[in-house]
């Protein structure tokens, strides 16, 4: 089975869960009272159509011959470490901003450095560069966003 | 066309303030076209949280000004790195790339941008003239014919999306579901809250929009962000063309431009596929076919007229009935929404100044893209080359904030973020993005329509039946969502006689 397929089946058991999920919490709502079809049907009919068009695509991906695509033969492989590198700090970027932690400027400055110089492989001479523009950066949105376009950051 | 009403949102655009904004939202556009993994739809998302405090007219013009630029930046990638700077380009790097390898860059930079300049031209004459009498003929449209247009839109935009038909309904239906959640349009009452007072008022459009386009963008090119692109050097010989190439090209140029135009109006379509049946049928008709693929000027004048044309055309819908024609058009719904515009028939009524705007913006940035970039091609060429390092977490910031600055609550940048991992997911299996936010736009209107017609008929579902348009419209969907199916089928006979 090849990466697409594993991708197809796990993405639609997640579309089907999330389905269920919807299913599930609609189980209570009211008919209607003043107009005839209510609250529920519409979001429950949606939830199955869509499950069963996961159920589809997960069947088509079961049926499929086993093969590398072509893609994944030729392709570069993907840099794993900067997906994760790009991720985990916007998580804790956010994590940060929500329990206001820090300022929003010296906060944005550390995310951009950590991560600039992380997709850089934290290469030596990438430091100074990555460590500039973070400063700019996030020194200047907070006052263009809070001064100029007057918008409230979480500070 | 009401010219007076035109002239004046033309002339109202050219005062001092409006036009800037036209100008920095064209340049924008180029810019962000111009940058490999940036897309129009990502720069308009992170651009509406400013929008909020502009007036409502200038907020338009920005944003189908940025619009414009995006779908025409995305050339100069396509031409001079064989990578789609938009999706709606991946036609032109077909021939873009090959010409400029064997030397002539700036001709078939200045092929694209002239035909996409024709094209943005041929579109806007058809959205200036024909958007007024479509909008006067959907007012007479009853709940029954807007639900089954919608139906009729979403299967139409799943059925020709990328991947196959069940995908594209996943995502589109998805889309509608997770719309779902809040206030119930008919009863007030809360539903699908899970209990939650922060989803009382239901997931908002934009952290929606940024995480599906922006988010889940960001992580894809930063797993791609080991491809270096091959430079290829800029001249800009050639870049205007002249009148024997407009005799030449003429008929080519007329027709993508009709085709993209017409793929525009068809609700949801968008770009791409409008240069891919462009290029298709501009190779069919060319004396010269075994030159398409390896720099054939037919080849890139098709593609870039037919993709900027959609631009024009999927306005068309958008103002006349309220159902966007691509994605962007999904998210200038949005902000039209977010200024307390309704959009739909009566905006000719209501606010005759925004369509106007929207449609001589339409123009104007057009003119503006043809003369920025025939000027600075080649600096702007330079930016494709900016180190993703810096570029990614930069727009990061941006999307955290874009989101934040919706209701001022970090719930929001959770939202997006969650939204991001899910878009990426699905582009992973392959499942389009464009249907799923397309569908969340659409879905509370098709519930309200479906709900409000059965209280007119107490409940009976017989007049989508017996009327003609909801009946034409049904009968379409049946049809497009058959027409896979079927295909399949015949396909398999075919092979097995064989």
């Amino acid at each position: 089975m090849n990466l697409l397929q594993r991708f197809e089946i796990w993405v639609s058991l997640l579309v089907i869960l999330i389905c269920l999920v919807f299913l599930w919490e609609s189980r209570d709502l009211p008919p209607g009272s003043f107009e005839p079809l209510g609250s529920g049907p519409v979001p429950q009919a949606t939830a199955f159509i869509v499950i069963f068009c996961a159920g589809l695509v997960i069947l088509n991906a079961l049926r499929k011959p086993v093969q590398l695509s072509e893609n994944e033969e030729t392709k570069e492989q993907p840099s794993i470490r900067a997906g994760l590198i790009i991720s985990l700090a916007t998580v804790i970027y956010s994590l940060v901003l929500h329990f206001r932690l820090m300022p929003f400027a010296w906060m944005t400055t550390l995310f951009l450095v950590i991560t600039i110089w992380g997709l850089e492989r934290f290469e030596k001479k990438k430091f100074f560069p990555a460590l500039i523009t973070a400063i700019v950066i996030g020194f200047a949105s907070e006052y263009l966003f809070t001064e100029v376009f007057i918008v409230d950051l979480p500070t | 066309m009401d010219l007076e009403l035109l002239f004046a949102a033309a002339g109202q655009i050219l005062t001092p303030w409006p036009f800037f904004l036209l100008f920095i939202g064209t340049s924008l556009g180029i810019l962000v076209g111009a940058i490999p993994g940036m897309t129009g739809a990502m720069l308009i998302a992170l651009t509406l949280p400013l929008t909020f405090y502009m007036d409502p007219f200038n907020a338009i013009v920005l944003l189908v000004a940025m619009y414009v630029g995006a779908i025409s930046g995305g050339l100069i990638t396509a031409t001079l790195l064989r990578m789609p700077g938009t999706p709606a380009a991946v036609m032109t790097t077909f021939d873009g790339y090959p010409m400029a390898r064997n030397g002539r860059p700036g001709r078939a930079l200045g092929l694209g941008i002239t035909a996409s300049f024709v094209g943005g031209l041929i579109a806007w004459i058809t959205l200036a003239t024909i958007t007024k009498p479509l909008s006067v003929f959907a007012t007479k449209f009853g709940p029954f014919e807007y639900f089954t247009l919608i139906m009729m839109a979403m299967v139409l935009i799943a059925s020709v999306s990328e991947g196959s038909l069940a995908k594209g309904l996943i995502s589109g239906l998805l889309g509608m579901l997770i719309s779902m959640p809040g206030v119930d349009p008919a009863t007030g009452m809360p539903r699908l809250t899970f209990d939650w007072y922060m989803l009382n008022g239901g997931l908002k459009l934009l952290p929606v929009l940024i995480g599906v386009f922006a988010v889940s963008q960001i992580i894809k090119d930063a797993l791609d962000i080991g491809q270096v692109p091959e430079r290829i050097a800029m001249s800009s010989k050639g870049m205007l063309m002249s009148i024997r190439d407009f005799l030449h090209q003429g008929v080519n140029l007329i027709r993508s431009s009709l085709i993209g135009t017409w793929v525009g109006i068809l609700p949801g379509i968008g770009a791409s596929i409008g240069s891919v049946i462009a290029y298709t049928a501009a190779k069919n008709m060319s004396t010269t076919p075994e030159k398409f693929g390896t720099g054939s000027e037919e080849g890139i004048v098709a593609s870039e007229a037919a993709n900027n044309a959609t631009v024009g055309g999927a306005l068309i819908p958008l103002i006349a009935m309220g159902i966007p024609g691509s994605v962007i058009d999904a998210i200038l719904i949005g902000a039209l929404m977010i200024h307390s515009i309704q959009p739909g028939p009566t905006l000719f009524l209501t606010n005759a100044d925004i369509v106007w705007g929207m449609i001589a913006a339409c123009l104007l940035a057009n003119v503006l893209m043809w003369l920025l970039m025939t000027s600075s091609v080649k600096y702007i060429a330079g930016l494709m080359y900016l180190p993703r390092s810096f570029v990614l977490p930069v727009v990061m910031v941006f999307c955290v904030i874009g989101s934040f600055a919706l209701n001022n609550t970090m719930f929001d940048v959770w939202v997006m973020l969650i939204f991001g991992v899910m878009g990426f997911l699905m582009e992973c299996a392959k499942i389009p993005l464009g249907p799923f936010v397309i569908g969340f736009v659409l879905a509370p209107l098709a519930e309200e329509k479906l709900r409000s017609g059965l209280m007119m008929t107490a409940g009976d579902f017989s007049p989508i039946f017996t009327r003609p348009l909801p009946l034409f419209f049904t009968i379409l969907a049946v049809i497009l969502l058959l027409w896979p199916i079927v295909g399949d089928w015949v396909r398999k006979r075919r092979l097995s006689h064989k």
